[in-house]
C-alpha cells in the first residue's frame, strides 16, 4: 500500500464512522419533523441498522488474519485491532439502542423481556464476552498478557458464534440474511481449524 | 366465467337482512340512505381535493392528524381502481365503528406492513407492488354451497353498500395500527353464496402469480404458496368481520391487499388474508399457512390473546405505530384486541391455551 499506516488508520478510521453518521442525521432528521424517514418504527430501524453493521464489523475483523495470509494483504495487519474496536463500539450502540428505543429504559420489563426473547441474552452474552477484549485490545495489555493474549482473543469466536445465533433465532420467513452471515461466520472460523492462525 | 344472474336475485335478500345484522353491532341504528343523499363522486373527489389543501396548509402536528382520516395529496402509492369500484368506495357510508381512534398515517400504513407475497421486508410490499394488476379480478367461490363459480368482482359485490370501519390491527408480531377500511360485511357475500348447512368453515386464498409478486418467486421463502387462511363459519358471519376493498376513503393499494381482502379485527394480522381469489366453505378445518409453517408458533384461531404468549416473544402489550424514537409507544393488548362484547361469546367454551 502506497499510504503511509498514520493516513491509513485515519481514513479507515474515518470510513467506519459512516454508519453512525448516518444514525446521527437520520435521529436529528427524525426529531425535526421528518417523523416517517425511518418508517413507523424508527427505533427498531435504528436497533436493527446498528446490529447489522455491529456484525460487519465483526466479520470484518475476524476476515483480516485471512486475508492477510491468504491474499497476501500484510497492510491489513496493523487496522485489525480497529476493526474489533468498532466491533465493539457497533455491538455497545445496538445495545443501547435496544434499551433505549425499544425498552425505553424499561428495566422492570427487562425480567419479562429476556425471558420471551432468549437471543437478547445470547446477545448480551457476546457483548459481554467483547469487554475484556476490547479492555486488553493495547499494546501494554498485549505485552503483558504474552501468549495469554491470543487465547484470550480467539473468544471472538464464540463472540461471532452468539452473533449469528441472535440472528438465527429472529427468523420467521426471510432466512436469507441471518442464513447469510452465519454462512461467512463458518466460513471464517473453518479457515481457523486447518492452521493455527 | 360464469354470469352470476342468481346473485342479482340475491340482492334482495341480503339488503333486507342489513340492517338487522348491523344492529347486533351497535344499538344506534344506522340510517339508510337514499339515492338522491349519496354524494356523486366528483362531488366526493372535489370534497376531498379541498381537505387535502386544508392539510397541505396546516403544518406539522395538524398534518398527522387530519390524514388519518384522508389521503394525502402527496402520497406517492399508486392507487387507482375501476371506475366502477372507486364510486362505490367514495360513496362509503360512515359508520360510528373506530370513530374517535386514531388512524396511523396514510404513509404508515401503506408502506410498512407483511406481505410476503411481495418480500420479506415490510418495505418491500410498498416498493415492489406496482406491477401487480388488481383489476380486472375474479374470485372463485367452491364448496358446499349452492352458488359455486368463477365471479368477476364487480359482479360478486354489486349492489352491497360499502362503510368505513375504523379497526385496530394487531400483528403478532406485537406492532399494530389502527387502519380506516371501506367494506362490506362477509357475511353478506356469504349468504350470497348460500351455503349448505355442511359448510362449517370458509377457506381464503390468495393470489398466486409469481410473475407480479417478487416474493412468490423467491427461493429465500419458507412458504408454500398460493397463501391461505380460514374462518370457523360463526367468526365469518361476525357482524365484526369484513371484506374490505378500501382504506382512507379511497381503493386499496396493491401492497395492502387490493382488490379484495379480510379483515377480522379481533385476530392477529396474518389471518386477514389478502388480494383474496377464492373462498372455498368446508365441512373440515382448513389448512392455513403460517400454523403449516409453523404450527407451534401461530394457531388456526389466532386470536389476539394477551395472555397466550408466542412461543418467541410476549403478546402482552403491543408497540402502537407510528412511534417516535424515544417512545416506544407500547400499550397493553386488550383480549381479542378490545373486540370481546361482540367476539367472546364465540368461544366461551374454547381453551384459548390449547385453541391459540
Amino acid at each position: 500500500m502506497v499510504l503511509n499506516l498514520t493516513i491509513r488508520r485515519w481514513v479507515i478510521g474515518l470510513l467506519c464512522l459512516f454508519p453512525l453518521i448516518y444514525m446521527v442525521q437520520a435521529m436529528v432528521r427524525v426529531q425535526l419533523g421528518e417523523w416517517d424517514l425511518l418508517g413507523p418504527e424508527p427505533g427498531k430501524t435504528l436497533t436493527h441498522f446498528s446490529g447489522t453493521w455491529a456484525f460487519n464489523f465483526l466479520l470484518g475483523a475476524l476476515a483480516v488474519t485471512p486475508v492477510v495470509r491468504l491474499g497476501r494483504q500484510k497492510w491489513l495487519m496493523p487496522h485489525r485491532r480497529m476493526l474489533g474496536l468498532y466491533a465493539f463500539f457497533y455491538v455497545t450502540l445496538h445495545g443501547v439502542a435496544y434499551l433505549w428505543f425499544l425498552l425505553g429504559w424499561r428495566w422492570q420489563d427487562l425480567a419479562e423481556e429476556v425471558v420471551e426473547r432468549p437471543y437478547l441474552l445470547i446477545g448480551t452474552l457476546g457483548w459481554l464476552l467483547l469487554v475484556p477484549l476490547a479492555i486488553t485490545s493495547t499494546k501494554g495489555w498485549q505485552r503483558s498478557l504474552g501468549r495469554r493474549w491470543k487465547a484470550l482473543h480467539r473468544l471472538s469466536y464464540i463472540v461471532v458464534v452468539l452473533a449469528s445465533v441472535h440472528y438465527l433465532l429472529q427468523i420467521r420467513a426471510g432466512w436469507f440474511e441471518p442464513v447469510a452471515y452465519t454462512v461467512l461466520t463458518v466460513i471464517l472460523l473453518s479457515l481457523r481449524t486447518k492452521k493455527s492462525f | 366465467m360464469k354470469k352470476p344472474g342468481n346473485f342479482t336475485g340475491l340482492f334482495c335478500l341480503s339488503y333486507s337482512t342489513r340492517y338487522g345484522v348491523v344492529m347486533l353491532i351497535r344499538k344506534n341504528r344506522f340510517p339508510s340512505i337514499s339515492a338522491t343523499e349519496i354524494t356523486p363522486r366528483e362531488v366526493f373527489l372535489n370534497r376531498r381535493k379541498f381537505m387535502q389543501g386544508g392539510l397541505a396548509a396546516a403544518a406539522g402536528l395538524s398534518a398527522m392528524k387530519a390524514s388519518a382520516l384522508v389521503r394525502p395529496a402527496d402520497a406517492s402509492v399508486n392507487v387507482t381502481g375501476p371506475e366502477w369500484l372507486e364510486r362505490m368506495v367514495v360513496n362509503a357510508k360512515e359508520s360510528p365503528f373506530g370513530r374517535g381512534e386514531k388512524a396511523a398515517p396514510y404513509s404508515a400504513a401503506t408502506q410498512y406492513n407483511n406481505f410476503y407475497e411481495f418480500g420479506m421486508r415490510k418495505t418491500d410490499p410498498y416498493e415492489n407492488a406496482s406491477e401487480f394488476k388488481a383489476s380486472p379480478w375474479v374470485v372463485t367461490i367452491e364448496g358446499e354451497c349452492e352458488n359455486t363459480g368463477s365471479f368477476a368482482l364487480e359482479d360478486l359485490i354489486r349492489g352491497i353498500d360499502l362503510e368505513e370501519r375504523t379497526y385496530r390491527l394487531r400483528c403478532v408480531e406485537a406492532w399494530s395500527m389502527v387502519i380506516p377500511w371501506v367494506g362490506f360485511g362477509l357475511s353478506e357475500l356469504i349468504k350470497r353464496c348460500k351455503p349448505l348447512s355442511s359448510a362449517k368453515y370458509v377457506e381464503f386464498v390468495t393470489v398466486e402469480r409469481p410473475e407480479e409478486m417478487p416474493g412468490q418467486r423467491s427461493v429465500f421463502s419458507t412458504i408454500d404458496w398460493p397463501y391461505r387462511e380460514g374462518l370457523r363459519m360463526d367468526e365469518a358471519m361476525n357482524p365484526l368481520t369484513i371484506m374490505a376493498v378500501g382504506m382512507y376513503g379511497d381503493v386499496l393499494p396493491n401492497q395492502n391487499g387490493a382488490p379484495l381482502r379480510l379483515v377480522v379485527p379481533w385476530k392477529y394480522g396474518f389471518k386477514s388474508i389478502k388480494s383474496v381469489v377464492k373462498l372455498r366453505f368446508r365441512e373440515t378445518m382448513p389448512a392455513t399457512t403460517w400454523n403449516e409453517l409453523a404450527p407451534q408458533e401461530y394457531g388456526f384461531y389466532a386470536n389476539v390473546n394477551p395472555e397466550v404468549d408466542h412461543p418467541r416473544w410476549s403478546q402482552a402489550s403491543e408497540r402502537r405505530l407510528p412511534n417516535s424514537l424515544f417512545s416506544p409507544n407500547r400499550i397493553k393488548t386488550e383480549m381479542f384486541n378490545g373486540y370481546g362484547e361482540q367476539v367472546a361469546h364465540m368461544y366461551k367454551n374454547m381453551d384459548l391455551r390449547k385453541w391459540y
